[in-house]
């Protein structure tokens, strides 16, 4: 039986930090999906990932035993994320070949499918949304997280986060209608340096 | 539930974390609202097409970093924390310690109470018992009853024909500590009326023990006057002496002038006189 996430902390707490390596195997691709989706770059995202594991090992004293490492591990990259763009300039623009996954349609050519072109401009959309409010849905549908996880990663009442998810849905929903009736092109920085820890 | 109600769910019905009974009173009202069934439906194909949103995969240089990372980590490691007792010991005992802060809690007030019990059995086995222990309190209940006894044997004494058994009566007073009201005006009363010298004089010696006691000190200057043998008077004085009784000055000066009083007891009141003036 494989062990948990929490005993393979426990055990790197003691100093059995090879036991790092499950984890990392468990979680990286989670976290860097986290971060792609919250910076829309892929290298920012990958160094980001190394840092969490870096600053899971190096407060590896503070994990406790009844903490659960999924959500120790988000409340960590919240951190990570946030440093990382008070470090950097706040307005980078990312690099070209990083972006153009995230460009938009422009004028549809006549051989993309309607449903492409809705997951294109929903996904500008969610790069125009602050990022404290990208964040709870990249939580919340991406990572799968219930509301009362996304309180324990965020550090805050499950109202709170209920009330965050349905204010970001609904911007969401009027970015999202805006850039449909106007065909416009996403031009946003996908920077997300607003977050910060509540 | 009114269209209000319901649009505050819209999150809770689109991320599906609804439970009954909103679900049903929920998918009860868009039956019957146009207006909240299509938006409502809206959102839920917004959320339907977000999951659609293809997710990135990490480069292989992501792990291979990782692992390098690892490895310097766990050299730094071993080459700063060998041989460091100070580090080994902290981790032996932090590897006794409970993590579970319930634990942790019961852990100290085991702690807590086995010092308690440690400190009592020390202090009881070297000490008087205290007074909040049962065994204290039913000593406390013996003194008690040991003392009534007492003064009920004093007071029946005191009552008795025979002079002897009178004296003896008064001096059973001698074994009470704190004597009840009763006692002392038993004692008083003796030295007032009894008939025999031996049993007042007695009692005046039983008394000078009580002599803090403002009853005592009024009842010997009363009697003073009222006392007709000059030995008990003698004895009075002295003891008025004795206690400093300042209330007994005018007392004193009424016997120094009676010419009808045992000459001696008056010199002894004038002595009284000049020591306590």
């Amino acid at each position: 039986m494989a062990e948990t996430d929490e005993n393979l902390m426990l055990a790197v707490r003691a100093g059995d930090v090879s036991k790092l390596g499950l984890l990392f195997d468990r979680h990286h691709r989670a976290l860097f999906d986290f971060f792609a989706r919250m910076t829309g770059s892929r290298a920012i995202a990958e160094d980001l990932v190394q840092d969490v594991f870096f600053r899971i090992l190096k407060y590896r004293a503070t994990f406790r035993a009844d903490s659960r490492f999924k959500a120790w591990m988000f409340h960590i990259a919240r951190n990570a994320r946030v440093d990382y763009y008070r470090k950097h300039h706040p307005e980078a623009v990312l690099p070209e070949d990083d972006t153009a996954g995230f460009q938009s349609p422009g004028p549809a050519p006549s051989h993309r499918l309607e449903q492409e072109e809705q997951i294109t401009l929903l996904e500008c959309a969610m790069f125009k949304l602050p990022a404290e409010k990208r964040e709870v849905l990249v939580l919340s549908r991406y990572q799968e997280m219930k509301y009362e996880q996304i309180a324990e990663v965020m550090g805050c009442e499950v109202g709170t986060v209920k009330v965050r998810v349905h204010r970001a849905l609904n911007e969401l929903r009027e970015i999202f209608l805006k850039l449909s009736s106007e065909k416009l092109p996403c031009n946003v920085k996908k920077s997300g340096n607003s977050l910060r820890i509540m | 539930m009114q269209c209000e109600e319901v649009r505050k769910q819209f999150a809770d019905y689109v991320i599906d974390q609804m439970q009954e009974p909103e679900r049903s009173l929920f998918s009860e009202h868009l039956t019957v609202c146009e207006i909240c069934r299509t938006e409502a439906e809206e959102l839920k194909s917004l959320w339907k097409t977000l999951g659609a949103i293809p997710s990135a995969e990490p480069s292989p240089e992501l792990e291979s970093r990782f692992h390098i990372m690892l490895e310097a980590y766990k050299h730094g490691l071993n080459h700063t924390s060998t041989k460091n007792w100070w580090a080994v010991v902290n981790s032996w005992i932090s590897h006794w310690w409970p993590r579970q802060p319930v634990l942790q809690l019961g852990f100290s007030l085991g702690l807590l109470i086995l010092g308690v019990v440690i400190g009592r059995q020390v202090y009881s086995s070297s000490t008087v018992p205290s007074i909040s222990s049962p065994a204290s309190t039913e000593v406390a209940e013996l003194r008690s009853e040991l003392t009534q006894t007492r003064q009920m044997v004093a007071l029946s004494l005191m009552q008795q024909q025979s002079a002897s058994d009178r004296i003896r009566g008064v001096n059973w007073s001698y074994q009470l500590q704190q004597p009840g009201g009763e006692v002392l005006t038993a004692l008083l009363d003796t030295l007032m009326h009894d008939s025999n010298v031996n049993v007042r004089l007695a009692t005046v010696d039983a008394l000078r023990q009580f002599g803090d006691r403002p009853v005592v000190r009024s009842g010997v200057i009363e009697a003073m006057t009222r006392q007709e043998s000059p030995m008990v008077q003698i004895a009075l004085i002295d003891l008025a002496v004795d206690l400093h009784e300042k209330e007994s000055i005018p007392t004193l000066r009424q016997l120094t002038q009676d010419r009808k009083i045992n000459e001696t007891v008056r010199e002894r009141a004038q002595k009284g006189l000049a020591e306590l003036e």
